[in-house]
C-alpha cells in the first residue's frame, strides 16, 4: 500500500502537477508531517500514526494561496478539509487529494464509522465501527448514570484546551471558551458542562470523526464516545453529514425551508 | 401540581414582540400561575445563545423556557427556525450528557396568547418539580 | 515556500514532552504535539499548546533599555553592561548580598539559567536565586 502512496506522490511531483505534497514521514524515530517537494527521497514516508491534516492545510495555504498542494488523506481527512473549505478557512482549488482508505485496525483504533475519503487512490474500502465498548456502555446508562459518568470523566479535564487545538474545525479566532463569561481563567477543572458541552453543540454540525479530542487529551476522557452521541442525536434531526458535500450549509445556519429538521422528532 | 415541597429555579427567554407580549396579556387578565419563573427579555427568540441556556443550568437553574413566536410569525422573518433547531438539538445533547432534556422547554406564544402563557408556564413548573433539583448541582 | 516541522522540547516544566514547532518561511507559526513520543505520547498541557508564542511576539525586548527620568531609553551594550556591573556592586557594598534576587526563566536554555545561579552564587554572594517554573 505504501508504495502506491510513493508511486503516486512521485509522479504528481516529477510532471509538475503539484509543487509540494504533504504526508507523514518517520524522521529519526518519530512521526511528524511531511511536506515533500521534488527530488525529496521518499524512503521515510509512513502512514501511521495518522496526524490531522486539516489545520496544515490551512497554514500552508494562508503562507501560500497559490501553491499546488497535494494531500495524503484519510477519511476524516478529506471531510474535515470539505467543511473548512465551506467556511472559506481553505480553497480547495488548487488541492489535489491522495485519498487513503483506512484498514480494519485503523478504523477500529479510531472507533470511526467512515474509514475512507469521497474519492480512494490507495487501499480497500471497508465498513465503519459502528460502535464502541465505551459508547454502548455509556448510552445503555439512564439519565443519572450517565450524568454520573460525564461527571467522573470531566472532572479529570485540566483544560489544556488539547481537544479545541487538535481538532480541525475548531477555527474562531475569537473562540468562546476563551471568553471569561463561559469560562472564568484559573477554574479547573472547568466547572461540569460548561466547557464540553458548549464545545460539543459547536460542532454538532462540524465533527468529522477524526479522534483528535480524545487522543490530544492527556486525561484519558472518552471524547470519542461524546461525539458519537452527539452525531448520532444531530443525524436524527437533520439529514446533514458534516464533510459529506461542499455546497451544504449546515442546518443550523439556515432556515427551516433550506434544512428542515426531520418529521417527527420536534 | 404534586407539592413535594420543592419549588424549583425557572428562567425564560421570552421575545418581544411575542411571547413577552403574551406574558403581558397573562398578567394584565390577572391569570395565575406558579411563581417560579424569572423572564428575560429579548429582541428574538433566535437572540438566545445556547452558551445563556447551558450558563444557567451549570448555575443552578432547575427549567429554562424559551418562548418565541410562532413558526411563520417571527417580526424578523426566520429567526425562530434557529431557535427551533438550536433548540430542539440541545435538548438531545442534554439528554446525552445525563441533563433530563424535559428541563428545557421551547414553546411559540403569540402576543394574544395570554392564557396559553398561563397555560406552559403552569405546565412545565410542575415537570420541573417533579424533576427534582437541578442534577448538575446537587451533591 | 518551506514548511518545517522541527522536534522538540517543551522549555517550561520537567516532564519534557515534545511537540513540532511547525515553521514556515523561517516563521514559527503553531504547535503539533508528537505522537510518537514516548513521555507526551501526542498530548500537551496549555503550557505546551502555547509554547511558541513568545517566539515572535511583539512585546519581546529587543535592545538594552535603561529607565532615565522615568521613561525607557535605547542604549548600546556596553553601557547597559557598564551600568548593571556598576550598580550591582554599588547595592552589595550598601544593603549586603541577599538584598538581591535573581529570577530566571523556563524560556532560557539550562546553560544561562546556570549562569545567572553562578551570578547570584558565585558572584553576588546569595542563594536567593529562583526560576519561573517553580511556580
Amino acid at each position: 500500500m505504501i508504495d502506491k502512496v510513493r508511486q503516486i506522490i512521485s509522479d504528481l511531483l516529477d510532471r509538475g502537477e503539484a509543487d509540494a505534497v504533504l504526508a507523514l514521514a518517520n524522521e529519526h524515530g518519530n512521526v511528524q508531517p511531511y511536506l515533500y517537494k521534488k527530488g525529496d527521497s521518499l524512503d521515510n514516508l509512513v502512514l501511521w500514526p495518522k496526524y490531522s491534516m486539516g489545520p496544515i492545510v490551512q497554514s500552508i495555504q494562508n503562507a501560500d494561496p497559490a501553491l499546488k498542494l497535494a494531500v495524503v488523506v484519510r477519511g476524516c481527512d478529506d471531510r474535515a478539509l470539505v467543511e473548512l473549505a465551506k467556511r472559506n478557512q481553505i480553497s480547495l482549488f488548487n488541492v489535489r487529494i491522495i485519498g487513503l482508505a483506512c484498514t480494519e485496525a485503523e478504523a477500529k483504533e479510531c472507533a470511526c464509522a467512515h474509514p475512507y475519503p469521497r474519492s480512494i487512490d490507495v487501499g480497500d474500502k471497508i465498513d465503519g465501527i459502528v460502535s464502541s465498548d465505551e459508547l454502548a456502555e455509556v448510552s445503555g446508562k439512564d439519565y443519572g448514570g450517565r450524568l454520573q459518568f460525564w461527571k467522573d470523566a470531566f472532572a479529570r479535564c485540566i483544560k489544556c484546551y488539547g481537544c479545541r487545538n487538535g481538532c480541525p474545525l475548531c477555527i474562531c479566532e475569537d473562540c468562546v471558551l476563551e471568553d471569561d463569561a463561559w469560562v472564568k481563567a484559573g477554574e479547573i477543572p472547568p466547572p461540569f458542562p460548561i466547557f464540553h458541552l458548549i464545545r460539543a453543540y459547536h460542532l454538532s454540525d462540524k465533527c468529522v470523526e477524526c479522534g483528535e479530542c480524545q487522543s490530544s487529551c492527556p486525561m484519558d476522557i472518552p471524547l470519542t464516545s461524546l461525539y458519537a452521541m452527539i452525531r448520532e442525536e444531530f443525524s436524527g434531526l437533520f439529514d446533514y453529514m458534516p464533510g459529506a458535500d461542499e455546497d451544504r450549509k449546515s442546518p443550523l445556519v439556515t432556515s427551516l425551508e433550506e434544512e428542515p429538521i426531520r418529521e417527527g422528532t420536534a | 401540581m404534586i407539592d413535594n415541597g420543592f419549588e424549583p429555579k425557572i428562567l425564560a427567554f421570552c421575545c418581544n414582540w411575542c411571547s413577552y407580549a403574551g406574558a403581558d396579556l397573562a398578567g394584565v387578565s390577572r391569570l395565575q400561575m406558579p411563581p417560579n419563573l424569572r423572564v428575560i427579555r429579548v429582541m428574538c427568540s433566535g437572540r438566545v445563545s445556547v452558551e445563556w441556556v447551558i450558563k444557567a443550568f451549570s448555575s443552578g437553574m432547575d427549567g429554562v423556557m424559551v418562548l418565541g413566536c410562532h413558526i411563520g410569525d417571527c417580526h424578523y422573518i426566520d429567526g425562530n427556525h434557529r431557535t427551533k433547531k438550536r433548540f430542539v438539538l440541545l435538548g438531545k445533547l442534554l439528554g446525552a450528557l445525563g441533563i433530563e432534556p424535559d428541563r428545557l422547554c421551547l414553546d411559540w406564544v403569540s402576543a394574544s396568547e395570554g392564557q396559553k402563557f398561563q397555560d406552559v408556564v403552569t405546565k412545565f413548573t410542575s415537570r420541573v418539580k417533579e424533576l427534582g433539583p437541578n442534577p448538575i448541582v446537587a451533591a | 515556500m518551506n514548511c518545517d516541522f522541527v522536534l522538540t522540547t517543551c522549555p517550561y516544566c520537567g516532564c519534557g514532552c515534545n511537540f513540532y514547532l511547525q515553521v514556515i518561511d523561517g516563521k514559527v507559526v503553531g504547535v503539533v504535539p508528537c505522537k510518537t513520543h514516548h513521555v507526551s505520547r501526542g498530548t500537551l498541557c496549555i503550557k505546551g499548546w502555547s509554547a511558541h508564542q513568545f517566539v515572535h511576539n511583539e512585546n519581546r525586548i529587543t535592545e538594552p533599555l535603561i529607565k532615565k527620568d522615568g521613561k525607557f531609553e535605547k542604549v548600546s551594550w556596553d553601557e547597559a553592561l557598564d551600568y548593571t556591573v556598576r550598580r550591582m556592586l554599588e547595592i552589595k557594598e550598601k544593603s549586603g548580598p541577599d538584598s538581591f534576587g535573581f529570577l530566571s526563566s523556563a524560556k532560557c536554555t539550562n546553560e544561562e539559567n546556570y549562569l545567572l545561579m553562578k551570578i547570584s552564587r558565585g558572584v553576588m554572594g546569595t542563594n536567593n536565586v529562583d526560576h519561573c517554573a517553580r511556580l
